[in-house]
Formats: C-alpha cells, sequence, structure tokens
C-alpha cells in the first residue's frame, strides 16, 4: 500500500517526478494528500505544481480515479505554460496513455528546462532517463513512435510526441498521442518542442489499492451497466457527432475504439489504405482512428469527402499540426487536398496558420460551463463520455470517497 | 464451464485485464491478468489472448480464435507475456471479465 505521511493513499502513487532537463537529473516528491475536492483534482495540482518548479514547466499528471473501475476513467493531462492572455493551457491525455501514465509509478511528472541535446523522455517503473537522440527531430510523429517502442522493445509503450511543428514551436502545433491528434487543441507541441523534447514516453507496469476492491468493483459495474441501458447501441464517433452519420464516413469506418474503460467509444478507425472490411493486418499503416470532431466538422465544411478528410488528418498528425488551423487555411491557398502538403512543408506557413483564431476544443466543448470540464478531466473522468451520461458531482463524490476511503471537504 | 471470447466483439477497454488482476490481487493492475489485449495501434488491429487451464493459451484475433500451445502464442511482443502468467481460475464460478465486459466480447458457457 503506498502511504504519504503515514497516511494510506488509494488510487495514487504518491509521489511526483520531477526532471531538470538542463541538468538531465531526475527527483522525486512526495504528492500532497489533498484535503478538499478543489485540491483532488488534477487540474489543481497540476497548477500548484508549476507555480512551486517554475511557470515554464511542462506537467502531465493523472486524475484520482484514473485507471479505477468508475467508467470511462481514462484521462489524464498535461499543463503548458499560461497563454499570452494568462489563460491555463490544458490537453486531456485519453485512449490508455492516461492510465499507462498512472501505472509507471508517478502521479505527476514535472518537465523543467530544456534538453541540451534533443531526445526523448522515457518514463517507467518510477524511473525517469533521457534518451538522447538528435536525429529524431528529423522525423515524424508516427516514426517517433515506432521508433521508440521499437528500441525500447515494448509495442505498448505510449509516446506523446510533437512532429516537426512542434520542434519548431509552431502555435498551431499539436501533441499526437501515438499517432493519433485530437486531444491537444493548446499547442502542448509547441511546448515538448521548446523544451528539446521530441516525445515523452511511458509504459506502466505498476498497480494501485484500492480501499474497497469488491465493493468498487461492483458498484462501478453496476453504475456502467445503467449508462450502457441508457446510451443504447454504440456506433463509436457517430454516436457523438453527426458528422461521422455521413455516409461516406460510415463506409470507411474499420471498428470502434474505446478508451480505457470506456463503454461507448467515441474513437472511430477509418481505413483509406485498405478493404475496411479486413481484419487481417495487411497494411501497417491502413487509415487514422477519428475521434476529433472540430477536425471532421472543419474538413467537411472546407469540401472534402471523408476519404480525403482522413488523409488530412494523417498528415497533420504526422506534421504534428493542428489540423483545424491548417484546414481553415485551406480555405483561401486553393484546392485542400493539394494544398495541406505545401502548407505543413513550408515553414513560413506557420505564420499564416497562427493568425487564425484559436481552434474550438474537441473535449472542451462536450460541456457548456468549462468548470464542469475541468472538474469532470480533474478527477480523471473523460468529459466526452461524461457529458453524454450527465456527469452528477454529487454522486461520483461519493462514490470517489468510498473508493479512497475517506472524506473530501467541500 | 469456459470462457467463450467473439474478438469482433471487442472494443479494446481494457476492463477485462484491470478486472482479472483484481479478483487475484486485490489492485488495479493489468500485469497479473489471465487475460491480456493484444494491441496493434496503429493497423487497427486488437483482440484478446487468454491462458487457460485446458486449452493452452486462446487466441482470440480479429480474424479468428484459435488455440497454441503454450510455448507459443506470446500474445505478441511487449512487457506483459502471458505465458509467464497463472491461468484462468474462472475466478471461482463467476468471472470477473465477463462481469466487467461492456459488449458481451466474453461470455462464460457451459
Amino acid at each position: 500500500m503506498h502511504l504519504c505521511g503515514g497516511l494510506s493513499l488509494y488510487l495514487r502513487n504518491g509521489k511526483v517526478g520531477v526532471f531538470d532537463l538542463t541538468r538531465d537529473e531526475s527527483s522525486e516528491q512526495p504528492l500532497e494528500e489533498a484535503v478538499s475536492w478543489d485540491t483532488v483534482s488534477s487540474v489543481f495540482v497540476a497548477r500548484s505544481l508549476a507555480e512551486e518548479h517554475g511557470e515554464d514547466s511542462l506537467v502531465l499528471g493523472t486524475g484520482l480515479l484514473t485507471y479505477s473501475f468508475v467508467p470511462a476513467a481514462a484521462a489524464g493531462l498535461a499543463r503548458g505554460p499560461l497563454d499570452a492572455d494568462g489563460r491555463e493551457r490544458i490537453m486531456p491525455i485519453l485512449g490508455f496513455a492516461g492510465s499507462e501514465l498512472k501505472l509507471t509509478g508517478f502521479d505527476f511528472l514535472v518537465l523543467k528546462g530544456k534538453a541540451q541535446v534533443p531526445g526523448y523522455l522515457w518514463v517507467r517503473d518510477g524511473i525517469m532517463e533521457l534518451v538522447r537522440a538528435p536525429e529524431m527531430l528529423e522525423t515524424n510523429s508516427w516514426q517517433r513512435t515506432d521508433r521508440i517502442r521499437a528500441d525500447q522493445g515494448d509495442n505498448e509503450i505510449h509516446v506523446i510526441s510533437n512532429g516537426p511543428w512542434g520542434d519548431k514551436g509552431a502555435l498551431r502545433s499539436q501533441a499526437i498521442v501515438d499517432y493519433w491528434g485530437g486531444e491537444d487543441k493548446v499547442g502542448i507541441g509547441a511546448d515538448l518542442g521548446r523544451k528539446g523534447l521530441a516525445a515523452v514516453a511511458f509504459r506502466g507496469m505498476g498497480e494501485l489499492d484500492v480501499a474497497e476492491p469488491e465493493g468498487h468493483f461492483e458498484d462501478a459495474i453496476l453504475l456502467m451497466r445503467e449508462h450502457i441501458e441508457k446510451l443504447g447501441r454504440n456506433q463509436g464517433l457517430a454516436s457523438y457527432t453527426d458528422v461521422a452519420k455521413r455516409d461516406d464516413f460510415k463506409q470507411i469506418v474499420h471498428r470502434n475504439v474505446a478508451c480505457y474503460g470506456c463503454p461507448f467509444p467515441c474513437r472511430s478507425f477509418a481505413k483509406v489504405e485498405e478493404d475496411p472490411k479486413e481484419f487481417r493486418v495487411l497494411s501497417k499503416e491502413p487509415g487514422y482512428l477519428h475521434f476529433d470532431i472540430p477536425a471532421l466538422e472543419k474538413a467537411f465544411e472546407v469540401g472534402l469527402d471523408a476519404r480525403s478528410a482522413t488523409k488530412v488528418l494523417i498528415m497533420c498528425a504526422k506534421a504534428g499540426a493542428e489540423p483545424t488551423s491548417v484546414l481553415e487555411r485551406m480555405k483561401s491557398t486553393g484546392p485542400p487536398l493539394e494544398a495541406v502538403s505545401a502548407v505543413l512543408s513550408d515553414p513560413s506557413s506557420d505564420q499564416a496558420v497562427a493568425q487564425i483564431d484559436s481552434p474550438p476544443g474537441n473535449f472542451e466543448r462536450s460541456f457548456e460551463d468549462p468548470e464542469q470540464y475541468r472538474i469532470c478531466l480533474g478527477l480523471g473522468l473523460c468529459p466526452r463520455y461524461w457529458a453524454k451520461v450527465g456527469f452528477d458531482m454529487k454522486s461520483i463524490g461519493s462514490f470517489a470517497e468510498a473508493t479512497v476511503g475517506r472524506t473530501l471537504a467541500e | 464451464m469456459k470462457l467463450k471470447i467473439d474478438p469482433l466483439k471487442c472494443i479494446c477497454c481494457g476492463l477485462c485485464e484491470n478486472a482479472c488482476s483484481l479478483n487475484r490481487d486485490s489492485v488495479l493492475t493489468p500485469m497479473s491478468s489471465s487475460i491480456i489485449l493484444h494491441i496493434d495501434d496503429k493497423a487497427d488491429y486488437f483482440g484478446l489472448v487468454l491462458k487457460t487451464k485446458g486449452e493452452g493459451v486462446v487466441l482470440a484475433k480479429p480474424e479468428g480464435v484459435t488455440t497454441a500451445q503454450q510455448a507459443s502464442g506470446s500474445g505478441g511482443t511487449g512487457a506483459k507475456p502471458i505465458l509467464l502468467r497463472e491461468p484462468c481460475d474462472l475466478c471461482g464460478g463467476k468471472p470477473k471479465c465477463v462481469e466487467a465486459c461492456p459488449v458481451q466480447c466474453i461470455c462464460a458457457e457451459g
């Protein structure tokens, strides 16, 4: 059982990893025990860690409930320095990356300074290591994930990479989680680039205690069953947005894929390089995992069909570029698909893209009230799923308290 | 009783792994389960690998379900090889993976 200040710590490792990239030094500090619902939030903890270690720090972290059996408890987050208007920049980390991060043995990671030799941060088993790999800056985000998984010999390593746009510090860069874009709408990719990092990679083989294992499991599964009954048949992304109900999109969908613990997935994989009905591995890069609703909306708005939209999103993900901004730029540069390559490969194009208004959030817009979004994400729960089923802090709160075995102040 | 897996129903949520480990060790982890996800995410290829007492390793791949002797079928490269794990004990008659699976990909029969 993990202990913090002599108290049992459920669903937490009780540890913050701090990596000074400039000095190539790692250290640890205990995770302060939260006493209230405000301070238990990973959004709050990330903010506090940035204040403690310097606002230029990049903080990655997980929620109290991340990797629990609460439905869709998949979320971690990355927090970059405040933007020019003093607003917090927060990116949810979903898929299996959020839960994997928690299983590394750290609840939060603080990345300070800038690496003198570019490379990637490799985190596992309570260990953080800066792997020098300056040649990685010549590669795209997909190649980075492939390279790290090959180097470390594990196909289930999760990688947050920035791609060439992030390396340049481009305002409209996008951090890519494994191979897919959609979480980062705030330019965390550029934060990685400014820190001399091509990627952050992690693999979790740890374990987490829970106060009442059997009770937690039974209660969570009961809640999930109630949700499933209420939600009906899942159609992947089309269950969350009308844009994915188009015939040309439905025709290229291969399978729907969940994040950790989600019974009602919003991720639909579209195959554009082979038959969507093919279930064998024939092509290593057959398509793309769609869950970026604003990007898909924008692609259709500029006149792309589903197949072309998928190809554009692949190109943007490889470049580490935010696709909504790139597609908006297409409106003034000619035929969209042909122009994407030019925009992505032209270093000066970022300046033009940067003039475009900030893209709308993807998961952020699940809630009308941004505070609800932060509360949900801060607990480690997927905002999109919980907005769909109805986020009720009172019931989630009591559920969470039973799971961690103590009461938190309002 | 035995477990039956329909891999095309799988949505890759990972709840079966965690439920299995929780029943074994009363902790949350994917590392001690008898059932593991096998994922090639870039190709959108995923299924389940189950270590059983009687049938060896059940490989529930998208293209079909096969069994393998325990000398093969590691479930792919990775840090959670199936061969080092305990075989499924059906949780004493009430398999937790079946309870946790949201899409009836895993069922108990017999």
